[in-house]
């Protein structure tokens, strides 16, 4: 410890020196905030290494002794993700009120997943979102099919996360974007590999504290600076909204500034709060289906069911769900604040067109906020992303090595080769998501919405009938994951197409009410339906299911 | 929930336990539903579009524009409607380049004749020096700003301190006297898209310094999904307790 302290003492004239360098907002190796990065990212592995996973029952559920905070923070830290830290502001950068289809998304889901899931999922005592769908539909494909998408789902949220991490590895080393993502999956792969889940639960609560303080610091300096209610920004920015809604004019804040030298002003701009603005693009109907796919999604993503079981009983998973909601609205009530201030700090036209995905850092630094500061901010989004990446990264080898090679091609496996299988997992997608997330495919929440979808229209039917209706059966189980499937599908054709420049039939209405980041509005009520109707047409599930159902589950 | 014959349907309960989980869940299910979606249904029924007072100004004076029978005044009010337009954040680079045309060629209508060239080689220049500069605080590209800001702000009747002889000064184009026919018919649609914003009473009062229905859907609803979660496990506790539900640990 003493070493520790002598060390940080010794880089503080260091940092200091470098602070006054990190003027321009881009294109220099910027020493403060990357020695910050690495002192962040060194204690995280260290942490790793002191709890790391024991054995396969360590690794996967992280031995069950997290209390209800801790599993609260853990689930905070968990979700936090690179697409909460930097994708929400930027959502909300220029056109505020759509993005809040994304924040509510996020959060509502969690009420979904609390009243219809998270004490069941507990009782139902299933390592994985495989495990409890070929258990519960009594079916080693479905088994096999629900690793797949665990695995997929896993994948499509974890590249968002991968471009965060390369967005603000480019930002501190001042490298090109490809370069920064390797750097950046490099760090994440080795520290997940060496912690496991034990020692990514122990560094979720670590990574909590440090995400949502990098988070707030600045918030509260921003806004004291420009002469908002600081004490509470989360408030306090009210009366920045409104003033991008009726325009502020440089008399009315003589003098404030950012720091490209324009004065804090901007022109009236209501678009920025009021509901669908025309010049947004976006509509009613695609604020409504995001946010009801971000909801559902929640209730069914694979790494957000895994963590319930976690904690030692029913009543603590739903309890953990309580404290981590909370956890996870203090930086949610919190990001639209960086987009208000960023839309206005932003708002002159020599600024230029700001990376929105970077909007968070570019707000501390437009608004003159000490270099180290920003810095703090810049590792707080790189930590977010690493504890949901490790925390996927857990949950796709999970997948993999439990759900595939246990359960189908070795069941004699002994652990240690368990192990192994679970890490040549991790290292395999990595590999996979590196290379997706070096193609620019769209914003980072974006990407990270599309997996919700995915979620929405394949598990989390599945767990909702296979919880709440002994009639749910392996035939409808099947036909609604086809049904889902196709639906995602077509989607994501259509995105890749539109990107690749295909042309495609009805392009315009299917990219429309089909969007890749909001499909499963109509995907997940398909399935459902599909489950249902399939289920009544073919023979009953078997009574031994659903007296598990009755005795475990719902007794 | 379950029957004798070992069958759960959430909406078919058979015991005490169940029916109480099942009325509960989907109590806390419409309140839910509810305070999400009908809100913003409440909002979409309510909503006018209403036009910004820059529209309705820009509006009338291009219309005495197209008819022919446009004075200085409807040019200066054109002009400042459009370069308003021009400082919004998230103005399409397109519309903007259409915008800047026809700012400049509404300028070149009330700009004394024999002064403009000197006022376009200063624009000219303005935009060399931009690409040469490595700080937007460079000493002559301010000057520059400034001397342009001096000569063209008073003819568009704007103050030379203000917000829109900032963006005045970078929003000229280099050819003053000339407005491309492509531009000319797409500045008026340009601006009636910028300039409408779907409106009513619950975007229109302040609540907490917020317009009420962001207020509502930034921060309330997250205080009330927190308050749902907290209402579930309560009674959920409550309810256990007093049916002796006890449960188990693996």
């Amino acid at each position: 410890m003493k070493k520790i302290s002598l060390l940080i003492l010794s880089l503080v004239p260091l940092m200091a020196s470098a602070s006054n360098d990190v003027t321009q907002l881009e294109g220099s190796f910027k020493v403060g905030p990357a020695i910050i990065l690495i002192f962040i990212l060194s204690l995280f592995i260290l942490v790793g290494i002191l709890f790391r996973a024991k054995d396969t029952t360590d690794y996967y559920a992280a031995g069950r002794g997290i209390s209800r905070v801790g599993s609260g923070m853990a689930i905070a830290s968990n979700w936090m993700s690179a697409a909460s830290f930097l994708g929400m502001a930027a959502l909300m950068y220029g056109t505020g009120y759509h993005g809040l289809s994304y924040v509510v998304g996020w959060t509502g889901g969690y009420v979904l997943l609390l009243i219809l899931m998270a004490g069941q999922i507990r009782r139902y005592g299933k390592y994985t979102a495989a495990d409890f769908i070929g258990d519960r539909y009594y079916s080693k494909t479905l088994r096999t099919i629900g690793a797949v998408i665990a695995i997929l789902i896993s994948i499509a949220y974890a590249v968002g996360q991968f471009g965060g991490i390369g967005l603000m590895f480019k930002w501190v080393m001042g490298i090109e974007y490809n370069l920064a993502v390797i750097i950046g999956g490099s760090v994440v792969l080795a520290y997940t590999l060496i912690s496991g889940m034990l020692g990514v639960t122990k560094n979720m609560q670590i990574q909590y504290v440090i995400i949502i303080s990098s988070f707030l610091i600045p918030l509260f300096l921003l806004t004291y600076k420009f002469d908002y209610f600081w004490l509470l920004p989360q408030i306090g920015y009210g009366s920045a909204v409104q003033d991008i809604v009726e325009g502020i004019q440089i008399s009315d804040k003589s003098g404030l500034m950012n720091t490209l030298g324009h004065h804090f002003a901007i022109v009236p701009s209501p678009e920025y709060a009021m509901p669908w603005a025309p010049s947004s693009g976006q509509t009613f109907f695609q604020w409504m289906a995001i946010a009801f796919s971000l909801m559902i999604g929640t209730a069914g993503l694979p790494h957000v069911i895994q963590r319930f079981y976690v904690v030692p009983k029913a009543r603590d998973a739903r309890w953990s769900v309580v404290w981590g909601l909370f956890f996870i609205c203090l930086l949610y009530w919190s990001a639209p604040v960086y987009s208000a201030l960023g839309t206005i700090l932003s708002a002159h036209p020599e600024v230029g067109k700001l990376s929105p995905d970077a909007i968070v850092v570019y707000t501390a630094q437009l608004g003159g906020i000490n270099p180290l500061i920003v810095g703090l901010l810049a590792a707080g989004g790189v930590s977010a992303a690493f504890s949901t990446t490790s925390g996927l990264l857990v949950a796709g080898s999970s997948a993999f090595a439990h759900d595939l090679y246990v359960k189908v091609i070795n069941p004699l496996a002994r652990p240690k080769t368990q192990m192994k299988v679970a890490r040549l997992g991790t290292l395999l997608m990595a590999v996979i998501i590196t290379v997706i997330a070096m193609v620019d495919l769209a914003l980072i929440a974006q990407l990270v919405a599309i997996a919700f979808s995915m979620a929405g229209c394949t598990i989390f039917p599945l767990f909702l009938l296979g919880i709440w209706w002994s009639g749910s059966n392996r035939a409808g189980a099947k036909a609604g994951l086809i049904v889902g499937g196709i639906v995602t599908l077509i989607s994501l054709t259509y995105l890749v197409g539109a990107r690749a420049g295909w042309v495609l039939p009805y392009s315009e209405f299917i990219t429309y009410y089909l969007g890749a980041w909001y499909f499963a509005w109509i995907g997940a009520p398909l399935a459902i339906a599909a489950n249902i109707i399939v289920s009544k047409l073919t023979p009953e599930t078997p009574l031994e299911i659903r007296k598990f159902l009755i005795e475990k589950v719902h007794s | 929930m379950e029957t004798e014959d070992h069958k759960i349907s959430f909406f078919k309960p058979t015991t005490q336990q169940a029916l109480k989980n099942r009325n509960l869940i989907i109590k806390l299910f419409i309140a839910w539903a509810v305070a999400i979606f009908g809100f913003q249904v409440l909002l979409k029924i309510l909503e006018k579009p209403v036009p910004e007072e820059a529209l309705i100004t820009f509006s009338s004076a291009w219309e005495n524009i197209e008819s022919g029978e446009a004075g200085h005044s409807d040019f200066r009010a054109a002009a400042r409607s459009m370069i308003q337009v021009m400082g919004k954040l998230t103005i399409q680079p397109d519309h903007y380049a259409a915008l800047k045309d026809g700012t400049g060629w509404a300028l070149s209508k009330v700009y004394p004749e024999d002064e403009l060239s000197e006022l376009q080689q200063d624009v000219v220049y303005l935009s060399e020096l931009r690409e040469q500069i490595t700080s937007l605080r460079d000493a002559e590209y301010l000057q520059t700003k400034e001397l342009i800001i001096s000569k063209a702000a008073p003819a568009l009747n704007i103050g030379e301190g203000t917000l829109l002889a900032q963006l005045l000064a970078i929003g000229l184009d280099e050819n003053l006297q000339v407005l491309a026919e492509e531009n000319r018919a797409k500045i008026p649609q340009v601006m009636s898209l910028y300039l409408t914003h779907n409106r009513s009473f619950l975007t229109d009062t302040i609540f907490l310094g917020f317009p009420f229905h962001y207020f509502y859907t930034a921060v309330f609803l997250l205080v009330f999904f927190i308050g749902l979660c907290w209402i579930y496990c309560y009674r959920t506790d409550k309810l256990h307790a007093k049916l002796n539900f006890l449960e188990q640990v693996d």
